[in-house]
């Protein structure tokens, strides 16, 4: 399962809130227990895709890079990817799994009307046909 | 010998190391010398074809190995070679 804390978690929020209409993303960086993975610390990062943010985003390499040496220099470990949907629930898209990484905690927070609504977190598979839903918890908003 | 940071999914298959020292001269030996030590290491990395993941990219200290000579990239053995997802997406 996967943990979100308070603090990490306002700041997933308000990066998502702010970023409306367009798709958000970011980091989670924290410790792995087990099969407990608890995100301390999330790191927004820059949408980069070049086309409509409102329907799509796209990390670059290098900030992965950069969260990697954050997580290293920390002593945590990069837990997986938050993003956006704008105005649709937190479902993973078609979209969304042929451009993940299995290796990654995928968590979705729905935005409607420019507010927080709901989340979910996915775990892709390795040839990125599928992904299993994984338990999830974050503070009340 | 060129030094590979593990990403921490992927520890479990190195014996929970966070990195990993082996021998070879370019990005393609490195990775070979990699999964041969390492072989539950193979299928995260590489697909049936025996070419890196879609999701894969590789560094070599700050430079994305597409933008030099791809898996011919030379690496020396002071180098840090980091092993970074390539994600996107979108509702």
């Amino acid at each position: 399962m996967i943990k979100i804390e308070q603090e990490a978690w306002q700041l997933m929020v308000e990066h998502a809130q702010k970023t409306y209409p367009n798709e958000c993303c970011g980091a989670m960086l924290g410790p792995i227990d087990g099969d407990t993975k608890t995100v301390r610390v999330a790191l927004p990062l820059e949408n980069a895709y070049p086309g409509a943010q409102r329907e799509r985003y796209e990390l670059r390499p290098e900030d992965l890079l950069f969260a990697e040496r954050e997580a290293r220099k920390n002593g945590m470990d990069l837990i997986g990817i938050f993003h956006s949907h704008p105005d649709c629930d937190a479902y993973f898209s078609k979209t969304d799994l042929e451009n993940s990484c299995p290796w990654y905690s995928f968590v979705v927070l729905s935005i409607q009307k420019g507010q927080f609504h709901h989340a979910n977190s996915w775990l892709p598979n390795m040839e990125q046909t599928e992904a299993a839903k994984e338990e999830l918890e974050y503070p009340n908003a | 010998m060129p030094k590979i940071l593990i990403p921490t999914p992927l520890r479990q298959f190195a014996e929970k190391k966070d990195s990993v020292e082996v021998d070879g001269g370019t990005v393609g030996e490195v990775l070979a010398a990699l999964t041969a030590a390492y072989p539950d290491m193979k299928k995260n990395l590489f697909n049936d074809e025996g070419k890196l993941r879609s999701f894969v990219n590789v560094y070599v200290n700050d430079e994305d190995i597409r933008f030099l000579e791809k898996d011919k990239t030379a690496v020396a053995a002071t180098d840090t070679i980091s092993i970074v997802p390539s994600i996107a997406g979108g509702k």
